[in-house]
């Protein structure tokens, strides 16, 4: 028997891409039609912050809107919730967009359309899932499927390091926060990092990169060399929360579709 | 504010274990614990005066060590575990002594005068190190030798091609300097006895040394032309000769001494030297250097034989040494119990060297006991004896090398001024670093570590120095040795320390962040909230500490002891974003449908 499938865009990614959400769940659908949605916060930041009791009440707000919908595997496309999702529940199982995309292939129309691209892409990964392979793994079979080139860098995979966003620390050490997005950009050779994480973009993007996400190059233009990345929406609460909001509606859309 | 137990533990766990405070395995290989790899940088780098100043924290003796020290800093060098190829420490060592010792940069403070006196007996390395403590503390220390120059061992037992004696006696300058006073050319138990010395001083330091040269119970020893390398290696010092020798010399033995022996005869001017150990040749005790600059010398070399017998001639002087081809040397055990074949060789010489060992003679008339070698019953702690005014230092307490000897000297200072003034000689003492220590570092190589091979010195030509005195080590040049020092990996953990920026902010290790937290019972919360919880120094910690959950712990209790709020003050926005993303504007659930 399958199990009931639903999809959770986060916080960071709803704020920033309303669209890549949209275009992602509609891809969903149409290989889960009874694809059903859930947004909200899984309560990380309010873990991170140390508050345990509110946490475990902002989950079990989570855990009710799943279980009401009935959705028994949810997929992610945020590492963070991944994570907390799959130590807290302790029932609903939780899948990676990103090692999901390769089971179930990409759309025949994206494939290959990459390779006309001039640009070599550095890759970031996200230091909360640093010893996830699989999720890895997936984002750099998405990319060669999609005919981007690739580079690694030193600090890749298991040795990734934070985009300084991490841990809250951009509110409580703003200073220290610039340092270590600083450092993670210098990491790259390449001006143009690909990531996986809505919140490392906009680090990256603060660390003068041109930060893209991966559903960006999924679903939106191709990339090439001189082209400016996606602003950094997520330096704007209001432009954020409006997204949020916006991403909200698409999910309601798509899953009713 | 009272932080959870299994925060206090997590983070005394760190506090205790973590390595980013543990020496490197040269400084804690060496006695003294000299920071080689600080002063092996600055030559490094050029510093040879800074190089200097390091050295002599610890080290009145600088050249000569850097020409004779055993060095047991680069048999623990990690170039030498890793590769076989150690960094050569005591090279190093002389050249920076040779460029920049300057009396200039010699510490001659003393404190304020105790009015206590204590006498040191042998004025070998052992005695001459305590001398220099027990004076800094203030002490008035009268130094008793018998021969009428200082050194001990280094002047009158390691020849003088490897240890120029000019060297000795300039680098002994400092004591002098301090004001440590000499009564040379006096013989303890002889010129004035022991009883009488504790009655005039407050205190005694043993360190005479290992001086007696017991022959093995070999049959024909008692023919003329048989001595032990101890009064053989003396008499060399003293005037590059050995009257009572011939021309054609075995020494028997398979150490160092052994090699100084054979490669002094040469120098006296033997026309053939042959060396007989036990051990083959892959098993010799000696240190490779001095078994290769020795076969380099032409010492003929008869390894894996004992001798059977030195056979006399009519006038009851050796005219040869009939061997006896060795099976085993040890026993099941491991114990020294060598057995033989029924092969047998004789070799024609005139002249046979015992370099089997040297004993410690009883200075006290028997008021202490004595062990295996002569060695004095001593609380290996503290180097006290059953009688409390005396104390044992260098060889006369076990020691073999001259680095340890001064190791010994200063333990013996220490419970000498502890003693002095009346003060327990256990009590608050970290006796493991008094000696050489195995440190608990252990982590990778550096990245990018490759053998480099060890740059070698310049040694003159084996025909033309194995004829004089003259030190056969010519030393590094500069280039030569900026070369060598660059080979040094500068062992540290600390890895957590190159991944992470945060705690660079904040501490120079885990090991200090979490000791004062530990002691203080609390932490600045801009600390913990500081950590970006990435796992990155996890990651490359040796041991995995779990730095970031230890701070994660510390935020919880921060929240606790806050009405359930984050104490810094940026957080109220998170706690606003937070609640909106919780909220029913932002948020949805929908249920799925064919
Ligand atoms: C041939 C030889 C080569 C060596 N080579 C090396 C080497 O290359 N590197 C190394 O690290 N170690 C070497 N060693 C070992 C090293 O020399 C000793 O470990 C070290 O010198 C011991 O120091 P000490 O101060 O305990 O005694 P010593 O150096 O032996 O000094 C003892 C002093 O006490 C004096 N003395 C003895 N009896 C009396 C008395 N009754 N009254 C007054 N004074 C007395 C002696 O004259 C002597 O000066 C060598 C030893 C020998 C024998």
């Amino acid at each position: 028997m399958t199990q009931k499938m639903g999809f959770m865009p986060g916080c960071s990614l709803p704020s920033y891409t309303p669209e890549g959400v949209k275009k992602t769940m509609e891809y969903l659908k149409m290989v889960y039609p009874d694809l059903g949605g859930v947004q909200k916060c899984c309560g990380k930041g309010t873990k991170a912050l140390g508050q345990e009791d509110k946490f475990k009440e902002r989950f079990a707000g989570l855990q009710k809107d799943i279980d009401d919908v009935g959705i028994e595997m949810m997929v992610v496309a945020c590492q963070n919730c991944y994570k907390t999702i799959k130590e807290t529940s302790d029932h609903t199982n939780v899948e990676s967009l990103w090692t999901l995309l390769p089971r179930i292939g990409l759309p025949e129309e994206v494939k290959g359309k990459g390779s006309v691209s001039d640009v070599v892409f550095a890759i970031h990964d996200s230091c909360s899932t640093r010893y996830e392979k699989e999720i890895q793994d997936g984002i750099r079979w998405i990319l060669s499927e999609l005919g981007y080139r690739v580079e690694e860098s030193e600090f890749s995979r298991e040795k990734a390091r934070c985009c300084g966003f991490g841990g809250m620390i951009v509110p409580a050490n703003p200073d220290l926060a610039m340092r270590v997005m600083k450092r993670r950009g210098n990491d790259f050779d390449s001006d143009y990092v690909v990531v996986y994480c809505a919140a490392c973009r906009s680090s990256l993007m603060k660390a003068g990169k041109k930060a893209f996400h991966i559903l960006d190059l999924l679903w939106g233009p191709v990339i090439y060399n001189e082209e400016p990345a996606p602003e950094d929406v997520l330096s704007s609460p209001a432009k954020s929360w409006i997204n949020r909001y916006k991403s909200k509606h698409a999910v309601r859309k798509v899953v009713k579709a | 504010m009272e932080f959870r137990t299994e925060v206090v533990d997590l983070a005394s766990n760190i506090a205790e274990n973590c390595m980013g405070h543990e020496e490197a395995f040269c400084v804690a290989a060496c006695p003294m614990h000299t920071d080689v790899k600080k002063y092996v940088a600055q030559i490094g780098g050029g510093n040879y005066q800074g190089a200097m100043e390091t050295i002599r924290e610890k080290l009145f003796l600088p050249n000569t060590l850097g020409r004779i020290c055993a060095h047991p800093c680069e048999v623990d060098c990690r170039r030498n575990t890793e590769f076989g190829q150690a960094i050569s420490v005591a090279g190093l060592k002389r050249f920076v002594a040779e460029k920049a010792d300057n009396k200039e940069l010699w510490d001659v403070k003393v404190k304020a005068s105790t009015g206590k006196k204590v006498a040191v007996i042998g004025a070998g390395p052992a005695g001459a190190q305590a001398a220099i403590d027990l004076r800094k503390e203030g002490h008035a220390v009268v130094i008793y030798d018998k021969l009428k120059v200082v050194g001990g061992m280094m002047r009158v037992g390691i020849p003088e091609y490897r240890l120029p004696r000019e060297v000795i006696d300039f680098e002994y300058s400092y004591l002098e300097d301090l004001g440590v006073s000499f009564q040379m050319g006096v013989e303890v138990g002889k010129d004035i006895s022991f009883d009488e010395l504790r009655v005039i001083y407050d205190a005694i330091i043993l360190a005479h040394g290992a001086h007696k040269g017991n022959l093995p119970p070999v049959q024909g020893k008692e023919a003329k032309g048989v001595f032990h390398a101890v009064e053989f290696l003396k008499e060399i010092s003293f005037t590059h000769k050995f009257v009572r020798g011939g021309k054609r010399i075995a020494i028997v033995g398979g150490g160092d001494v052994a090699m100084d022996c054979a490669r002094s005869s040469w120098r006296i001017g033997c026309d053939e030297v042959f060396l007989i150990s036990l051990e083959d040749r892959n098993n010799l005790p000696a240190s490779q250097a001095e078994i290769e600059e020795s076969l380099e010398e032409d010492v003929k070399f008869n390894n894996g034989w004992g001798t059977d017998e030195i056979v006399k001639n009519e006038h009851g002087a050796v005219s040869s040494i009939r061997l006896k081809k060795v099976a085993s040397v040890f026993n099941e055990e491991g114990r020294f119990a060598p057995t033989f074949t029924d092969e047998t060789k004789e070799i024609e010489v005139d002249t046979v060297i015992f370099a089997t060992g040297q004993q410690v003679e009883d200075i006290t008339g028997g008021l202490l006991e004595q062990q295996g070698g002569g060695r004095y019953d001593v609380n290996p702690d503290t180097l006290a004896t059953k009688l409390s005014d005396v104390f044992v230092a260098g060889d006369a307490s076990g020691g073999v090398i001259v680095v340890e000897a001064m190791a010994l000297g200063r333990k013996a200072a220490k419970s000498v001024d502890r003693y002095l003034q009346n003060r327990d000689l256990n009590k608050a003492r970290h006796i493991k670093k008094e000696l050489s220590y195995k440190t608990r570092l252990d982590v990778p190589l550096p990245k990018g570590t490759v053998n480099l091979p060890r740059t070698s010195g310049n040694h003159r030509e084996a025909r033309e120095r194995k004829r004089d005195f003259l030190p056969y080590d010519l030393g590094y040049t500069e280039e030569q040795a900026k070369k060598e020092a660059s080979r040094c990996i500068q062992c540290e953990c600390k890895l957590c320390m190159t991944e992470c920026i945060m705690l660079n902010d904040f501490t120079e290790c885990p090991q200090d962040l979490f000791s004062e937290f530990i002691d203080k019972g609390e932490i600045d919360p801009v600390i913990p909230y500081s950590c970006n919880m990435c796992g990155g120094c996890t990651h490359v910690c040796p041991n995995d500490y779990q730095i970031g959950e230890a701070f994660m712990g510390m935020r919880k209790d921060f929240i606790l002891h806050n009405d359930g709020k984050s104490p810094m003050e940026g957080h109220k926005a998170i706690e606003i974003h937070q609640m909106l993303g919780f909220s029913k504007v932002f948020c949805t659930k929908v249920k799925g449908v064919k």
